[in-house]
């Protein structure tokens, strides 16, 4: 704790720093240093406490919880969009379940607190930020490509078919933050799960292991969340007969 | 023989209503035109008859049947429909013409549509978005001929075409008229135009039908106000 606290004199200088710049960031920088501090205290504690149950369905209950605020989160970002909170929570649970489930299965990892909670917070946020994308995207595909739907659907093409060019596209642009990340690892920084194990005192090989499980996990969850979320998406603009409905 | 009928058909979209009480029919293998002024809600009809939109009230038969019974896909393929700005898909001419034949899992032969709608065939391993707007709208055309309709919806078609092009495209919609028996029916907001083509049609304004008959007979002795004023270019 002493060591978290005289942390808090670097958020010191960098507020005195922007002040003296007249950034007009300083007052932001000093919510955001409490925030921080509050938000990871408390989910801290909560850890803990889950930690020490050394029960697997409060684990699960758990990684719900931050399924639903991911789901939240990703709806938030593509407000035009009918049924945002539902497709996300389904891309994003089902994205999850995939590659943890999986890994659980083929036994790569335990079910232990502290490997499920940590490795299912980065699948999950990193499935909430390709769905939101994702979302995003196809909102503004077809809006944009309103011309080109009709003129598929003219031709007799279904929904889907009409669509698919958006959500190749879409899912393809949700993707490539993600890929582009993958092929610079390590070069420029290094990753969370990778620094927190090293500071933990594991040797870097370990965490270099663990680590590419990471990437890969992610890499399933992120794809499959994303593609999920393509095709639920594409519904919303469309009705029973098949004609592409009024957007506000 | 009727092919297509409505019956006190309107529409409402974005809370306003684009058409009112809206009665006609179209006859097999005629072409048949809808003009009037911009914001008459010409396009919008038009889009009624392959169902990208709904009516509010009213009824639509296609060969007697109502168009809610079709499936609309089904509909669409019989019931073409080209655009006003043509879209052209990314990749070659060849593979727009495709489109809709693969959708359908037809066979087509390109050089046999290329020919109908008098393109040249050089012009099939071009880029499809390298095309004049002229070429594009034929090959549009091409594309939604592939699926052999019976109907084909034309909307605005040559607006954004020069004189010598828009009289090639009428041509071309007569002569596919005359020969595949083709019904045609075209928007249009120009009267030489309409008086070119022929036919029948009808006058729209504000979403209401104000004249509607044989085009020679409308134009040489039309009936309502409307019509007299929309003659002589006055405003509607």
């Amino acid at each position: 704790m002493n060591q978290t606290l005289t942390a808090t004199v670097l958020v010191a200088i960098a507020i005195i720093l922007v002040e003296v710049q007249r950034l007009g960031v300083g007052k932001d920088l000093f919510i955001g240093a409490i925030r921080s501090f509050i938000q990871l205290m408390a989910i801290g504690y909560v850890l803990q406490y889950i930690f020490n149950l050394e029960k697997l369905p409060y684990q699960i209950l758990l990684l719900l919880i931050m399924v639903v605020i991911a789901s939240f989160t990703a709806k938030g970002r593509a407000k035009e969009l009918p049924g945002a909170f539902f497709i996300s929570f389904i891309a994003i649970l089902t994205g999850a379940t995939f590659t943890l489930g999986l890994m659980l299965l083929l036994r790569l990892i335990s079910t232990e607190p502290n490997y499920l909670i940590p490795l299912g917070g980065m699948v999950i946020g990193n499935t909430m930020n390709g769905t939101a994308l994702v979302l995003m995207r196809v909102s503004e595909g077809m809006k944009d490509k309103r011309n080109e739907i009709e003129a598929l659907l003219a031709l007799g093409a279904s929904p889907r078919y009409a669509s698919s060019r958006v959500l190749k596209s879409s899912v393809r642009a949700a993707l490539l933050p993600f890929i582009n990340t993958m092929k610079i690892v390590g070069l420029i920084q290094l990753p969370g799960a990778m620094t927190g194990m090293m500071i933990a005192g594991a040797s870097p090989i370990e965490a270099t292991r663990v680590q590419i499980m990471v990437m890969y996990m992610i890499s399933a969850s992120v794809t499959t969340g994303t593609m999920i979320a393509s095709l639920l998406s594409y519904r919303a603009f469309f009705n029973r007969a098949h004609q592409l409905i009024e957007l506000p | 023989m009727t092919i297509f009928s409505l019956e006190n058909v309107s529409l409402k979209r974005g809370g306003k209503a684009l058409l009112k009480n809206i009665n006609f029919t179209v006859k097999r293998g005629e072409i048949f035109s809808i003009f009037g002024p911009s914001g008459a809600g010409k396009s919008s009809l038009l889009r009624l008859f392959n169902r990208l939109y709904e009516p509010e009230t009213g009824k639509i038969f296609f060969n007697g049947k109502d168009i809610r019974e079709y499936d609309p896909e089904e509909l669409r393929k019989r019931v073409g429909m080209v655009f006003q700005i043509p879209v052209m898909f990314e990749g070659t001419v060849e593979e727009n013409l495709k489109i809709g034949a693969d959708i359908w899992g037809i066979n087509i032969e390109p050089e046999n549509l290329m020919e109908m709608v008098q393109l040249n065939k050089d012009k099939l391993h071009q880029k499809a978005n390298r095309l004049s707007v002229g070429e594009a709208q034929r090959v549009a055309i091409a594309r939604t001929l592939a699926l052999e309709p019976e109907v084909l919806l034309m909307d605005e078609p040559t607006s954004a075409l020069d004189p010598a092009t828009t009289l090639g495209i009428e041509n071309l919609v007569k002569k596919l008229n005359r020969e595949l028996q083709l019904t045609v029916i075209f928007v249009s907001h120009n009267i030489q135009q309409i008086e070119r083509l022929g036919g029948r049609g009808l006058l729209l304004v504000d979403g209401e039908i104000k004249e509607t008959g044989e085009i020679d007979h409308i134009l040489k002795s039309p009936n309502t106000e409307e019509m007299m004023k929309f003659l002589s270019g006055e405003k509607l």
